[in-house]
């Protein structure tokens, strides 16, 4: 969409991502890092603030909503993703990025999860991954490690965990990547190539939660996390590769683009019937004479 | 009981039979000839076997209603006869193609009470005879219906060849069956007096459902994203607006659940594109949190609700009113939302793009309600109203130039704030569920909290205020005054009209379509007046009733509640107001 009141074709820069609006996470929290990373992904892209949507979804990560530029919608617990597939659907030329806890994606709304990556929405997808229920003040999520004793199981969960990127992988998924909340350059730099992916972009930000993960902290992602661009032989495009790799979350994590496909079609340019039309549903409001279909009631 | 040019032929058989075929046939044959129809299936939830009917109400003027009992029967299966033998009236006729009927002793008994001709036509060996398949033997049937119906033959050939017009080589040998059919002995069964209107050309009146209607309103409000989950009544909206999507360029997508379908309508609305959803009262149950997601973040959205009796699964094929309480109330929180009931097709049309402009211009949800009875029942008109001219409460180019992010969710005295779509201006906002300011920015404290919530709140006065007020008709005088909304008004208006003929009792209905935000000075006026106020309604507790008392005070003493999955029929109407003291 035209902007209506930019002044000028200017160059976006960090401050059209900034609000006055303070901060309420947590000191050492995952998400300033990854707040800020996006602010640089979408400067160097080059997207304006005004043709930038962000969608949050009820999570501390939520709690950012009003904390950056550009228009914001934060919508309902685990419910993001539809809320931000329908938003592309209607208009294809803004960026659309959603943002949700493992709590709201893999609990409250696993299953939008499953069905935007089988429609292969274009939005860029987040999972802020804390292991816990943050906001509500650290339960267990289905990525919180098995005995881990949490408030709501003082003796330690009794589920198994859900691997996300495995999770993911295993859907006919056509973007999977992987970073890390302590590294901002590198989270900028995947965020830039889930921009840059035309289709569901899923980027799991493996973060760290200093008041309610203290099993997994910081120190120990540093530890473990390996940039998977530098493996000489990667081919992201070997879908069997990428969750062999992605399979080890304790030893070596990978972070980085783990699997891609590159001939990605994105849902909205599916539509048999809209193949030969160019405005976005947005720009259709108006009056259709029906005249013509009412031969078939006679 | 028989009225005077009303004539009721009902087409029954197994589910799978080809019965609804029969009926719409028939159907479009008939208002080709001169007459009026109104169609009303029943059927199971169940894809073959049980039972099901295609009733025709047939008249000498438009009709919206169907009769409890027919003339005549035509009947495919064992189960339907035993199903509907007691819906037909008295020296009513039965023809069917039942290989070795016996009837039970009670049967037997009520065929001899009603004094009920029934005659057996071979019609599969007549259709293998002629040379053709077993399906045939429905053309058959048809042809016999259409003898009893005293027709010329050639307005039936008309709509066969029609029908297969696609299928060349099986024209002839229908057209056969239906001969056969037609010419088959009858003799002793009482034939249908109609009374054929010719002052007109019947040909251009549009036979459709509720359901074709609200797609036909749709597509005219510009609607161009369409999202659904299937769902008894619903579904064939979403079936319809697909079967024309190339024609129309419309967005038209089945998905994975109702809760995505209310959540993408919101994602869609939000960026400006005039988005419907369609569902039944399970599946709005599973929406009403992004309805009050609504509420909050002030953005518009349609949603039709068809109503079936619940709770639960409850009777799925079968009709009801009985989730205006889940549309007035659902979604936790306090927040303006408008209601409304549609009940024949130019209410659907009508009242479908007056939902796109309420929701616009006070960025709220709007619920609009059908029922089965309304969604898919087969209506005749005889054309399709005006459309209503689109408004969609936007700020215009020089307003957006001006435009700052704390002008979004600005504090107003009519509570409607500024509205923009996303990109199309450099001033930002966040549409926030939790509580804000009025660029959206969280907050929590008491005096914003509550400016806002308030400022939410008066929305409902000032759309209180474009709402009409509901319609009276009938009587300025009358012995009883009824109050409704939905399918009952179709059911009481048709028995006004056939009572104005036998009996010199006085009625007067009160519609309601506009439903919440409730408009009541009309209805005090009316109430204070009425010798006998009779609250009729398709449920069991009254719901409108209860609506209106509780704004009102006025209670509702009588009250012709009906809940088992049928709508009303004139025949109740009419014992109600002539028995019933
Ligand atoms: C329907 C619903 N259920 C529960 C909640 C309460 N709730 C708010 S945030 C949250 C969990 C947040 O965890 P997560 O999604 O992992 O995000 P985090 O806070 O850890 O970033 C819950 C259960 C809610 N807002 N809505």
């Amino acid at each position: 969409m035209t902007c209506k009141s930019c002044s000028s074709n200017k160059t976006p820069t960090m401050k059209d991502f900034q609000s006055n609006n303070l901060f309420t996470w947590c000191t050492n929290c995952g998400n300033y890092g990854i707040h800020t990373a996006l602010r640089r992904a979408l400067v160097a892209k080059k997207i304006p603030a005004c043709q930038t949507l962000n969608c949050f979804d009820i999570g501390c990560n939520g709690n950012g909503s009003d904390k950056i530029g550009g228009y914001s919608f934060h919508g309902l617990h685990g419910r993001v993703i539809p809320m931000a597939c329908g938003a592309t659907m209607a208009n294809s030329k803004m960026t659309v990025i959603a943002f949700g806890g493992d709590g709201g994606t893999l609990g409250e709304g696993v299953g939008h999860l499953v069905h935007a990556i089988r429609g292969n929405y274009n939005i860029t997808f987040v999972l802020h991954n804390n292991l816990n229920y943050g906001l509500t003040k650290g339960q267990a999520s289905p990525t919180t490690l098995k005995n881990m004793k949490m408030n709501s199981s003082p003796d330690g969960v009794t589920s198994e965990l859900l691997h996300p990127a495995n999770f993911v992988l295993s859907l006919e998924s056509t973007f999977v990547a992987r970073s890390f909340s302590g590294n901002v350059k590198h989270m900028a730099k995947t965020f830039e190539q889930a921009l840059d992916h035309r289709g569901f972009s899923f980027v799991e930000i493996l973060q760290s939660c200093p008041s309610y993960n203290k099993e997994t902290p910081h120190e120990w992602y540093m530890d473990r996390v390996f940039d998977i661009s530098n493996l000489a032989d990667y081919d992201s495009s070997n879908r069997q590769q990428a969750l062999a790799i992605a399979q080890d979350q304790e030893e070596k994590i990978a972070i980085g683009v783990l699997f891609q496909d590159k001939k990605s079609v994105p849902q909205i340019e599916k539509q048999p019937n809209r193949k030969d039309i160019v405005t976005d549903a947005y720009e259709e409001t108006r009056h259709y004479d029906i005249s013509k279909l009412l031969s078939k009631f006679r | 009981m028989y009225f005077k040019n009303r004539y009721v032929v009902k087409a029954a058989g197994e589910s799978g039979q080809g019965v609804n075929s029969i009926g719409e046939i028939l159907a479009k044959a008939i208002k080709n000839n001169g007459l009026y129809i109104f169609g009303y299936r029943e059927y199971p939830s169940l894809i073959k076997g049980g039972y099901a009917s295609y009733q025709i109400d047939i008249a000498d003027q438009e009709i919206k209603s169907s009769s409890k009992e027919c003339d005549l029967l035509m009947c495919l299966s064992r189960v339907s006869f035993q199903m509907y033998l007691e819906t037909v009236r008295e020296n009513g006729s039965v023809i069917h193609s039942i290989y070795k009927l016996t009837l039970s002793p009670e049967e037997q008994a009520y065929v001899e009470k009603n004094k009920i001709h029934i005659i057996y036509i071979p019609a599969q060996d007549l259709a293998i005879e002629l040379g053709g398949k077993r399906i045939m033997s429905n053309t058959i049937m048809l042809g016999a219906i259409w003898q009893v119906l005293g027709l010329e033959i050639i307005g039936l050939e008309a709509k066969i060849k029609e029908i297969f017009a696609k299928k060349p080589d099986v024209i002839d040998i229908n057209l056969k069956c239906l001969q056969a059919g037609y010419k088959y002995d009858l003799s002793g069964l009482t034939r249908a007096v109609l009374k054929i209107s010719e002052h007109k050309n019947f040909k251009d009146d549009l036979l459709m459902t509720g359901n074709h209607s609200i797609s036909l309103g749709a597509i005219a409000a510009g609607v161009r994203v369409f999202y659904a989950y299937p769902m008894t009544p619903s579904s064939s909206i979403l079936s319809y607006l697909a079967s024309v999507y190339h024609e129309t360029g419309m967005l038209v997508k089945q998905i994975e659940d109702e809760i995505s379908v209310a959540n993408m309508g919101v994602g869609s609305m939000f960026m400006g594109a005039r988005t419907l959803i369609a569902t039944s009262g399970g599946g709005f149950d599973l929406m009403t949190e992004a309805v009050s997601l609504t509420g909050i973040t002030e953005t518009p959205l349609v949603c039709i609700l068809a109503q079936r009796p619940g709770p639960g699964t409850g009777l799925p094929t079968w009709t009801s009113a009985s989730d205006l309480n889940i549309a007035v109330y659902s979604g936790h929180g306090e927040y303006t939302r408008c209601v409304v009931a549609a009940h024949d097709i130019e209410s659907c049309y009508l009242v479908t793009q007056h939902a796109f402009n309420i929701a616009e211009k006070y960025q709220i949800p709007v619920i609009v309600l059908t029922e089965k009875q309304i969604a898919e029942s087969i209506f005749q008109v005889d054309h399709m109203p005006k459309d209503i001219p689109i408004e969609r409460g936007l700020l215009s180019d020089e307003e957006l130039e001006k435009a700052v992010s704390a002008d979004r969710f600005k504090i107003t005295e009519s509570g409607i704030s500024p509205r923009w779509l996303p990109g199309s201006c450099d001033a930002t906002f966040d549409a926030n569920s939790d509580e804000h300011l009025s660029d959206g920015s969280l907050t929590e404290d008491a005096i914003p909290a509550r400016q806002m919530y308030e400022k939410r709140i008066r929305k409902e006065e000032s759309l209180l205020k474009e709402l009409p007020e509901p319609e009276i008709y009938g009587s300025d005088n009358p012995d009883i005054s009824f109050v409704g909304w939905g399918s009952v008004k179709n059911s009481v208006i048709d028995a006004m009209n056939i009572l104005a003929d036998y009996s010199d009792k006085k009625i007067a209905y009160m519609h309601y379509e506009y439903v919440y935000p409730i408009r009541t000075e009309k209805f005090i006026k009316y109430a204070k007046t009425a010798k006998k106020l009779v609250l009729i309604e398709n449920n069991a507790l009254g719901q409108l009733g209860s609506l209106i008392s509780s704004k009102t005070g006025v209670l509702f003493k009588n009250r012709l509640l009906k809940y088992d999955g049928r709508p009303f029929f004139i025949e109740e109407i009419i014992s109600y107001i002539q028995d019933k003291e």
